[in-house]
């Protein structure tokens, strides 16, 4: 049974179509439960997959190996997001004022809030640093913590952790505030969870996947620009 | 035939990207430049639309797919945490909890009046 499966493993075909299956999977389980807001179809099929490979015992390392293929794609469906952008862009122009106000500050506070609360906790510096791009998608978030530091592993688990917060909270929020707006919603999903907020802003609709798009951007040129300056300020 | 003239497309601004942030050596990602200057040409000159879109389109409605395996790793990462996992799942999802509250409340302040033409 190990030597078979070690032998599907040396292609990525049975890394990609454990990721199709559990996809599938995902959506028909959620579709059988109504669809609940709070959990994104994404996590539903996360979890199957993650008891799939540990079911089998199959190495996380292996199944990304395999996996990469499909991530490869991962570079032009970025670019692809540009495509939703200009076609709402009448609606992001008549925003750029509150845009403009609205989208540094909460790019700041993203980072500010999650290491306020480690350094309370106590957490050290190297930790500190891993957690400060939770928020940035990951290619920029790499980036970022090239420069200033902290364990590569933390970090990205730092941002698959706030990705998914990021989705169960907005829709949680946006319902105890009665916000119902596509434009805010969708853009607070983008900010906060970046590519997991968006791929679930695309499933709340085009004006919201549009507007998450802008947000995830944004949110990751200023924190490349911001971040390792305010670090450097800050002598961490 | 579309798609895949569109895919050359989102491949030419992807390399486009890559180059820039080569040359400039700044810490932002191909994909994210790729994704502006895209923008930045459907806005200003507007060729290709069409095929873009053949192939955009999927890829767009795959994108829960494709960054799978990444969330997948979320569940393997719990020794990574090296024992201080209370300080940091409480910085993590306290602190995106606080940001989510934050970003709505202020965004709803400044736009205003709900977007009439916001629900497809």
């Amino acid at each position: 049974m190990t030597a078979l499966l070690d032998h599907l493993l040396t292609t990525p075909i049975l890394a990609i179509a454990l990721t199709l299956a559990a996809h599938v999977a995902g959506a028909r389980l959620l579709k059988a439960l109504g669809a609940p807001a709070w959990c994104p179809s994404i996590l539903a099929a996360a979890l199957l997959l993650a008891g799939v490979l540990a079911l089998l015992s199959i190495d996380y390392a292996d199944y990304r190996r395999g996996a990469a293929w499909l991530m490869l794609l991962l570079g032009p469906a970025t670019v692809a997001l540009g495509l939703p952008l200009h076609q709402q862009m009448p609606r992001i122009i008549a925003l750029w004022r509150p845009l403009l106000a609205c989208l540094p500050v909460a790019v700041i506070l993203a980072a500010a809030y999650a290491v306020g609360i480690a350094w309370w906790l106590g957490a050290p510096p190297e930790t500190l640093a891993a957690l400060a791009p939770k928020s940035v998608t990951a290619p920029i978030a790499l980036g970022i913590n090239a420069q200033i530091g902290g364990p590569v592993s933390l970090m990205m688990g730092g941002l698959l952790i706030t990705g998914v917060a990021a989705v169960i909270f907005v829709s949680l929020v946006a319902r105890l505030l009665g916000i119902r707006d596509e434009r805010i919603i969708g853009l607070a999903l983008g900010l906060n969870g970046h590519a997991i907020g968006t791929v679930r802003a695309f499933e709340i609709g085009p004006v919201a996947g549009a507007f998450a798009s802008l947000g995830m951007s944004l949110t990751g040129i200023l924190s490349a620009l911001f971040l390792p300056l305010a670090w450097r300020l800050l002598g961490a | 035939m579309p798609a895949l003239r569109g895919f050359l497309w989102l491949l030419g601004f992807l390399l486009l990207g890559e180059t820039l942030v080569t040359l400039t050596c700044l810490p932002v990602s191909a994909g994210v430049v790729g994704l502006l200057l895209l923008t930045a040409w459907l806005r200003l000159h507007g060729g290709g639309l069409a095929d873009i879109a053949a192939a955009a389109q999927p890829l767009i409605a795959v994108l829960a797919l494709l960054i799978m395996p990444g969330v997948v790793g979320a569940f393997f990462i719990l020794d990574a945490l090296e024992g201080q996992w209370t300080a940091i799942l409480a910085a993590l999802i306290g602190g995106t909890l606080l940001s989510v509250l934050t970003t709505l409340w202020l965004m709803r302040r400044l736009m205003g009046a709900p977007d009439e033409n916001a629900s497809p």
